[in-house]
């Protein structure tokens, strides 16, 4: 038998065989749910988080006092320490802390992976969203006031806008850390890209090739994000000029 | 129009604004010159509560907009703001500039802001550019466009803040221009700027600012042929 056909044959008894692909198929959907729904709850969090920081800090500077800035210091509080906590544990905690202690009660471990990963990523994408809204100068602010809008308002028509349009690469390379970081999610079982591999792995005693094909489609995914963020990057350069 | 009654303001232990008393009356064009650091810009934020002034009162069309409880967004609507960088909102075409403020404040519905906005830039000669982004005008049509940003609200009294000083020489012109249109239309206008040229022209009073304090005012003849204190005679011995 030449090489050729017995690595033919090793395909068809790993993947073929009792349809086994279908452990990498059904896990990578899961990978990608729980990345997206993670990535969009990390996105509400991160933007009302940034908001909030910068907001207390702008007011921070004029002084305010009363029952409004006795709301936005807590409020404040409440984000740092937030910020603080999340970004100063690992994720694999924070899923392990989530499953068998904050949500041990629920059965259904996709929420669970979302929730964590969602509230960790909120994290970085809440610091990813404050830089981006430091970066318009603060003339856009005084415009949008001067005209009579509100602060929400202006944050939300003006300032907002454009400080997405910033950082959205980083927000791109948000969303490829947290598709690789959901990976960890085989620790609590869910069957997950990687955890259908290694499922292969262990009942065809056959590590190379399972864990082959999960890397080259994680591989493929990033490629492919980095690519889509290269052309904005480049459409975005274009729209700054016009 | 708008009364200021001992206006103080300080950064820190830094007094910028000292005791500035200061009635402008509906119809004046008032133009405030002095030394850099003066507190020319602080006066002028102060008055659209920009800046929150440390102590003192401003009145506004009879309303004390320093009190607690006052709406100082309904206030700035009717106190245009023209700044020296324009503040165009880069990512909105221009006609999205002029409109977001009146559709989003539900002052005119889309189609009447639209077309408030073609009157507008057609006064100044820019019609062409509704489609534009800032990003594609020059300095004075931007500081044109904001001007007209300005008036979509339909101010009753306009504030501009150096709105020349960021613009190349030959670009002067077209917005002194424009904001001779509007002083010649009885707009109540405070203007910072070192354009003696306009201030003699178009002010009705000139105040000059020095040490966050209105060291002398008069009408421009007084200021720039007859002025009594030294710190003006030196300082238009320097800029004239
Ligand atoms: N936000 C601020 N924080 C601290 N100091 C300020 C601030 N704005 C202005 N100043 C200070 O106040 C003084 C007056 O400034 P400004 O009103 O801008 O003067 P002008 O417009 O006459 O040049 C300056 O010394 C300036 O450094
Ligand atoms: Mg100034």
């Amino acid at each position: 038998m030449s090489a050729l056909d017995e690595l033919k044959q090793k395909i068809i008894f790993v993947f073929i065989e009792d349809q086994r692909y279908m452990y990498i198929i059904k896990g990578l959907r899961t990978t990608i749910i729980v990345t997206l729904l993670a990535l969009l709850l990390g996105l509400v969090i991160g933007i009302l988080v940034a908001v909030v920081r910068t907001a207390h800090d702008q007011m921070d500077k004029k002084g305010l006092t009363g029952l409004p800035g006795l709301i936005m210091n807590i409020l404040n509080a409440i984000c740092r320490v937030y910020l603080t906590v999340i970004r100063g544990t690992p994720a694999m905690v924070q899923l392990l802390l989530m499953y068998f202690v904050f949500l041990a009660s629920s059965t259904n471990k996709v929420l669970v992976a979302v929730l964590t990963f969602g509230i960790n990523s909120g994290a970085y994408v809440a610091e990813i969203f404050r830089s981006g809204i430091m970066s318009i100068d603060k003339g856009q602010m005084e415009a949008g006031r001067s005209l009579g809008l509100g602060y929400a308002m202006t944050m939300q028509q003006i300032i907002l806008p454009q400080a997405i349009k910033n950082v959205l690469p980083a927000l791109v390379n948000e969303m490829i850390t947290l598709l690789k970081e959901t990976s960890i999610c085989g620790y609590i079982g869910l069957n997950e890209m990687t955890r259908g591999g290694d499922i292969i792995r262990g009942i065809t005693f056959e590590a190379l090739l399972p864990l082959l094909v999960v890397a080259a489609i994680y591989l493929a995914i990033v490629m492919f994000f980095t690519w889509i963020m290269g052309k904005l990057e480049r459409r975005l350069r274009e729209s700054d000029n016009r | 129009m708008i009364t200021v009654n001992h206006l103080y303001k300080s950064f820190g232990d830094h007094d910028v604004l000292v005791d500035i008393n200061e009635h402008i009356a509906p119809g004046e064009k008032v133009v405030i010159i002095g030394p850099s650091g003066s507190g020319k810009s602080t006066f002028l934020r102060c008055m659209n509560l920009l800046e929150q002034p440390t102590s003192g009162q401003i009145i506004f069309d009879g309303v004390d907009i320093t009190q607690k409880g006052v709406d100082i967004n309904e206030i700035r609507r009717h106190m245009g703001m023209v700044f020296q960088h324009f503040n165009l909102f880069p990512h909105l075409s221009i006609t999205e500039n002029l409109t977001l403020a009146p559709i989003k404040l539900k002052l005119m519905c889309r189609e009447e802001a639209n077309e408030e906005a073609m009157r507008l830039l057609n006064l100044v000669n820019l019609s062409e550019k509704a489609d534009a982004y800032p990003g594609q005008l020059s300095g004075g049509q931007k500081q044109r466009i904001a001007i007209v940003r300005s008036l979509m609200m339909k101010p009753k009294m306009m504030l501009f803040d150096e709105p020349t000083s960021a613009l190349d020489p030959e670009m002067v012109g077209e917005v002194l221009g424009v904001m001779k249109d509007l002083a010649n239309d009885g707009m109540t206008m405070a203007v910072v700027t070192h354009e003696m040229g306009f201030a003699r022209e178009v002010a009705t009073r000139v105040l000059f600012m020095d040490e966050g304090v209105i060291m002398e005012q008069g009408t421009p003849e007084q200021i720039f042929n007859d002025p009594q204190n030294e710190r003006t005679k030196e300082f238009l011995s320097k800029v004239l």
